[in-house]
């Protein structure tokens, strides 16, 4: 029985938290119970936008009703919250930039090591970005698409390119409202000047521009990222992988690769192989080099490579308290200050690796893009010879499970169509036919706050119970593959009678790994496709689905559940919400944004409760489609198919 | 043929499972069937069609809008 039991239903947690504990380390669960949270932020009634403050609000007192400046709680936790999308856009936008950048100079050949990998992708953001195929050789292709792509960031007027591939109701909702973004740096710059002193004091107005951030996120910087990985790297298809902290090996150097962006830890996989790093891994006593991911960089090179997950973002400092890994080699984004603090107690070397972030305490090697590979290997070479350093206080907690991985949009789509006809009318015909409940896309964080993994998990063990497909990214998906309900074994075992009949036909697990947190574009993709395949209504806010971000933490899970309420779903978050000190901004949200996007937010920190919440979503959605019960079949004759009207 | 429950209570008989067992080796490598740049503009036109082509059928082009 582990001390720690209420922080975290996964063993492996719980086994490294109590070697912490003996080796005197201090890890996120114990600041957590340090720091409390400060009421006034955590409700967003304190504004330090500016030095007559900060302005704590108190709605009770009437004296203290207002900020200094005259602001209203209810500008002061609009300002707030669009801050919030601004920074989650402008995080998951950067990565899009930056895989841009790296995209031209690959199609320079000015970025050896990096090049077009998925021609069949290439062509396909040709046909998006109104890139000219023809005969054109492909590096020509790509150095257009890449100029145009990166175009997006700083365009000023217009549309971004990506808008016209919503369904066409959305589109027309966005026009209407003026929510379209116009360029995806404009609209983070815009919020930021919206919510300074004294600029924008009308919080729907906020919102509105919050709103078009996220869209800049959504249908924009995260969607670029996406599709420019996938032309590099591949588009994912399904692979076997391997989760939790098990997959470290005693006997080999252990790296583990910790961020967000593809782009280093592509070349640490390739120069984790190069022959000669493996023959000075041997001379200095390893067997090989082995290389596993924390966070949604462990996502994409699991994606596509297969190689194994480590764990997710509450497991970063516990890898290092195993005492087996070398080097913990970050890049940018959800990346702990306390990693060098851990790793002090070991022989860990953290590294970082981005001009973005740098971590006091560690050791910072320049990851330079233009000669990728020789800087993957002096990160290797610096992981290899630490290996002697390693001491005997090591404990690999012996917990690692199968997982199935891969399913981008794409595969989706051929693998419920193959190559004659890829197509999405098989998953509609079974949501059609009551098979298929629905579908609930479930993503995000995790957060010391509330139980490591049980919300992730819980709520998808009960949306699958209950016949729901349920579509994941980032780290709940590692929560769930370490619960094993992402093989396609977990059908049978977990799913409901009708969507275990789906996945047993089509050979998928319940609970679909569609990769990384800018990979959430990928749903939005997957729900497009559903709506345009036809007989489930015309626009996303249509479809019998909901979303949820169970355990969030990061100000880009935000950016994210707010683009998908304006692309017309109905979004949960669990753990906290950070408007709850203004009625009239969560009104707005919670209530009004159905009438106004037709997708909504929620919030409640019970999974059941939220997965009743969502089930009561997809059961209203399929009454309004008139699928609710089930209808006799009538045969067609000739006859009567000549009244038809439709097509 | 055993016989098994519908996800509707209806009884019916169905094959055994028909998958080998154990587990993949390698990744389902589809995405390399089409090898003409030709091949793959077609492939994206059926597989993609509700972007790239006009022979489709679904909700935005119903002669009845819902």
């Amino acid at each position: 029985m582990s001390s720690h039991e209420s922080r975290s239903v996964d063993p492996a947690t719980l086994e490294m938290l109590e070697k912490a504990a003996s080796d005197g380390v201090k890890t996120a669960f114990e600041r957590a119970d340090d720091v409390r949270p400060c009421n006034f932020g955590s409700e967003g009634r304190c504004c330090r936008n500016c030095s007559m403050g900060p302005c704590r609000i108190s709605s009770k007192k009437e004296a203290e009703a207002r900020g200094v400046c005259g602001a209203t709680v209810d500008t002061i936790a609009a300002r707030n919250f669009a801050r919030m999308v601004a920074a989650g856009a402008a995080a998951h936008s950067d990565h899009g930039r930056a895989v841009a950048e790296t995209f031209i100079a690959a199609a320079k050949g000015e970025a050896p090591g990096y090049g077009i990998k998925d021609v069949q992708k290439l062509l396909q953001v040709a046909l998006d970005f109104g890139v000219e195929i023809g005969d054109r050789p492909v590096e020509d292709i790509a150095l257009e698409i890449g100029e145009k792509a990166l175009e997006q960031f700083g365009q000023q007027e217009g549309e971004l390119v990506y808008v016209k591939k919503a369904p066409l109701n959305r589109q027309k909702i966005w026009r209407e409202l003026g929510v379209v973004p116009r360029g995806i740096d404009r609209e983070v710059v815009e919020s930021m000047h919206r919510t300074h002193m004294g600029v924008d004091q009308d919080y729907e107005n906020i919102l509105l521009q919050a709103t078009r951030t996220a869209l800049a996120d959504g249908w924009g910087g995260s969607m670029i990222a996406t599709d420019l990985q996938d032309i590099m790297f591949g588009t994912p298809v399904p692979i076997l992988g391997r989760v939790n902290l098990g997959v470290l090996k005693e006997d080999q150097v252990n790296i583990i690769i910790h961020g967000h962006e593809p782009l280093l830890s592509e070349m640490i996989v390739y120069a984790a192989q190069d022959p000669e790093m493996v023959a000075l891994a041997q001379s200095k006593g390893a067997k090989g080099i082995n290389v596993a991911g924390i966070c949604c960089t462990a996502n994409e090179i699991l994606m596509r490579h297969g190689v194994p997950l480590a764990g997710n973002f509450l497991q970063q400092e516990l890898a290092i308290v195993t005492g087996a890994v070398e080097a913990m080699v970050v890049d940018v984004q959800c990346i702990m200050q306390s990693l060098p603090d851990v790793a002090q107690c070991y022989h860990t070397k953290i590294i970082t690796t981005s001009p973005k972030a740098k971590i006091p305490g560690a050791t910072h090697i320049q990851f330079d893009e233009h000669d990728a590979l020789s800087s993957a290997k002096q990160i290797v070479k610096a992981a290899v010879e630490n290996f002697p350093n390693r001491g005997a206080n090591v404990k690999i907690p012996k917990y690692e499970v199968d997982l199935v991985a891969g399913f981008s949009h794409e595969t989706i789509d051929y693998l419920l169509g193959g190559t004659f006809r890829a197509s999405y009318r098989p998953l509609n015909d079974n949501i059609i036919n009551g098979r298929i409940r629905g579908i609930a896309g479930v993503v995000g964080c995790n957060n010391p706050r509330v139980k490591h993994d049980e919300i992730h998990t819980t709520l998808v063990k009960e949306l699958i119970k209950n016949d729901v497909i349920v579509l994941q990214t980032g780290c709940s998906a590692m929560a769930c593959a370490k619960e094993g309900l992402l093989t396609p074994e977990a059908a049978s075992k977990f799913a409901g009678g009708g969507l275990a009949e789906v996945c047993e036909t089509v050979g998928i697990p319940p609970v679909l790994h569609m990769g990384s947190c800018v990979d959430n574009s990928r749903i939005l993709m997957a729900a497009t496709a559903v709506v345009k395949e036809g007989g489930l209504g015309d626009d996303i806010s249509d479809l019998p689905a909901a979303g949820a971000a169970p355990e969030w933490m990061s100000e880009k899970a935000v950016s994210i559940g707010q683009y998908f309420v304006a692309s017309g779903v109905f979004t949960v978050f669990g753990a906290t919400w950070p408007t709850t000190g203004s009625e009239k901004v969560t009104d707005l949200l919670f209530k009004g944004y159905e009438d106004i996007f037709k997708g909504k937010w929620a919030f409640e920190p019970d999974p059941y409760k939220m997965a009743k919440l969502m089930l009561d979503h997809i059961d209203k959605k399929r009454k309004a489609l008139g699928i609710d019960k089930a209808r006799e079949r009538v045969l067609y004759d000739m006859a009567m198919r000549r009244e038809l009207d439709a097509v | 043929m055993e016989e098994k429950e519908l996800f509707n209570g209806q009884k019916v008989k169905v094959l055994g499972a028909t998958f080998e067992p154990g587990k993949p080796l390698e990744p389902l490598r589809w995405r390399h069937k089409e090898q003409t740049r030709e091949e793959m503009l077609k492939f994206l036109e059926s597989s993609q069609r509700y972007w790239y082509s006009n022979e489709w059928y679904g909700s935005e082009r119903r002669k009845n809008p819902a």
